[in-house]
């Protein structure tokens, strides 16, 4: 418990506290450089400090452990209950909310190092923060939405049978935090927005087109995402690497979603071989 | 970032994107598996050929068995298997259409075993490793055993389909007796094969998933135990014949291959065998031999 810290000099380790070491990859905006900052924080067990919790402390006295004051690390955060997936970043080296990273979890032992980064695939605004955008721009590409504009009563939707309702429930808890795109070696950075469209949509997308491809109403645009999952960068870009499917946090069976898209590819593949147009 | 379907005019590639993907996940698994298939087994029975020649092999050790047996089947090959040529144009079509378009698909991709170090992310990068030395293996093995690219082999041994077995030991060893860059090339030989049947394992595995034949977790995982257990079979054949040729006195193999052509072949491969220099002495006991070894296929 011998503290040899230098930012904590003031406070003296109360019993049962340890300290850990933060490691932020910063950066000041887009193309500016990167380096790594390093704070020290007295934790102790059982307080349920997260990653966002130490970085607000890490805010509120913004000392790195050389001594040096420095800007307050820059991050994104909503929900802060795993359903939102505007706090996903890089912790220890593997893609995850931030919000749901206890430091109990993630360093329980005194003098543990945590690193935060920014996920890789996307560009990065300033320090842990990114553009997700194309995560969405993705979701458009297959039309991942119900086609109603609300212009005029359409009456009842078709019914769902509870079977659907099961396999479309877990789909539906997609947050599109980007998780599954930042640990797939298939989904690479984009430098330029016009090769996204012919870049690989990622497993998110994919799980989404099979979401709404199982909507009464959805169904109708249902040849349209076809279409773009069997065109560039689409179902068949899949490396079957799988990592989505286990770096994911609401546990959605991206790998079943893929697995039923090629599917459907296959058939509307042929369908659309053996129908005169 | 608007729609670009209708502004930007689509490449070829482009157009005809899923057909591309979809032949090359079809190539890999015919014509070029079921030839791994067929090219392991056959050349597996080096080691097993005694078994294989039934009542035939019953007074020959398993070696002599395997060298007789060997050379039953590539004589078969090549003598007896019909549009052997178109076979081979079919082949190399499809060879290189899967391993250019392999090649550049895998280039599309950025390996990241290091942070995710899972078992199938792992077989995602050994699946791209395994294909790129995969080729550079069969064009060795093919430009050195049958385009004659000598200056390849340790000690330059010429693969012959009438001697099939002591010319592949001969590659293999790098002489009559192991030297250390037959060593090598042995080695370079057990890892490239399994490299081979690895992805080719592998890839039915993923091919599965990319047709939509296992959607489920357990379909997949059902299917990659048959998958698994295909590509241990294989595996052992391989293993069997790259074992089996580097193991193989080529002076031996060469007196049995001689008592076969004695028997079956034409006087064409005896005299081909003709220079006893560097061939060994003649078994005494060939007439014995000769009586004792009934004609195939009859």
């Amino acid at each position: 418990m011998s503290s040899t810290t230098p930012t904590a000099p003031s406070v003296a380790p109360k019993p049962g506290t340890r300290t850990i070491r933060i490691r932020v990859k910063r950066c000041e905006g887009p193309g500016k450089p990167e380096r790594w900052e390093e704070f020290t924080l007295q934790v102790s067990a059982g307080d349920g400090t997260n990653v966002i919790a130490a970085l607000q402390r890490i805010a509120a006295k913004p000392v790195t452990v050389e001594g040096k004051n420095t800007i307050p690390v820059a991050w994104d955060s909503g929900c802060l209950e795993e359903v939102c997936g505007a706090c996903t970043m890089v912790v220890n080296g593997k893609v995850r909310q931030s919000c749901s990273a206890l430091m109990d979890t993630i360093a329980p032992n005194e003098g543990d190092v945590v690193t935060l980064e920014p996920m890789s695939k996307f560009p990065v605004i300033r320090d842990l923060v990114v553009d997700r955008s194309r995560v969405f721009h993705n979701l458009k590409r297959v039309k991942a939405w119900v086609p109603v504009d609300g212009t005029y009563d359409l009456g009842a939707g078709p019914k769902e049978s509870p079977e659907t309702q099961e396999t479309r429930y877990v789909l539906s808890t997609c947050m599109s935090c980007g998780c599954c795109l930042e640990a797939c070696p298939q989904f690479t950075k984009q430098e330029n927005p016009e090769t996204w469209d012919s870049a690989f949509l990622g497993a998110h997308a994919i799980s989404q087109a099979r979401l709404f491809n199982m909507h009464g109403t959805g169904k109708q645009l249902e040849k349209e995402r076809l279409e773009a999952l069997a065109g560039p960068g689409g179902v068949d870009d899949c490396g079957n690497a799988q990592n989505c499917v286990k770096v994911c946090p609401k546990r959605i069976p991206l790998t079943e979603s893929i697995g039923a898209m090629g599917r459907a590819v296959t058939i509307h593949a042929v369908k659309k071989l053996f129908t005169l147009r | 970032m608007s729609s670009a379907e209708t502004t930007k005019p689509q490449s070829f590639f482009e157009k005809n994107h899923l057909l591309l993907r979809r032949l090359h996940s079809l190539t890999g698994i015919v014509p070029i598996g079921v030839f791994l298939i067929a090219h392991l087994v056959t050349n597996s029975s080096i080691l097993w050929g005694k078994v294989g020649m039934r009542q035939a092999g019953h007074d020959m050790t398993m070696v002599q068995g395997g060298v007789t047996y060997f050379q039953k089947e590539v004589q078969w090959i090549n003598e007896q298997v019909p549009h052997l040529l178109l076979i081979e144009i079919i082949l190399w079509t499809a060879l290189a259409y899967h391993s250019i378009l392999g090649f550049y698909y895998a280039r599309t991709g950025r390996t990241n075993v290091t942070s995710y170090a899972y078992q199938s992310n792992w077989r995602y990068t050994l699946q791209r490793i395994s294909g790129y030395i995969g080729i550079l293996f069969i064009i060795y093995h093919i430009g050195t055993l049958r385009w004659g690219w000598t200056f390849l082999v340790p000690g330059g041994a010429t693969w012959s389909h009438e001697f099939a077995a002591s010319t592949l030991a001969l590659a293999l060893r790098g002489g009559e007796d192991f030297t250390a860059a037959g060593v090598a090339v042995s080695l370079f030989y057990l890892i490239c094969v399994s490299l081979l049947v690895f992805h080719f394992a592998n890839g039915l595995w993923t091919a599965a998933i990319t047709w939509g034949l296992t959607i489920s977790q357990s379909a997949q995982k059902r299917w990659g135990y048959v998958c698994a257990g295909l590509g241990a079979g294989l595996m052992l054949a391989a293993w069997s014949a790259v074992v089996g040729f580097a193991t193989l006195s080529p002076a031996q193999a060469r007196d049995f291959e001689k008592k076969y052509h004695e028997k079956y072949g034409g006087p064409a491969a005896v005299e081909k065998l003709g220079k006893p220099a560097t061939g060994p002495s003649m078994n005494p006991s060939t007439s014995a031999v000769r009586e004792s070894v009934p004609v195939q296929g009859q």
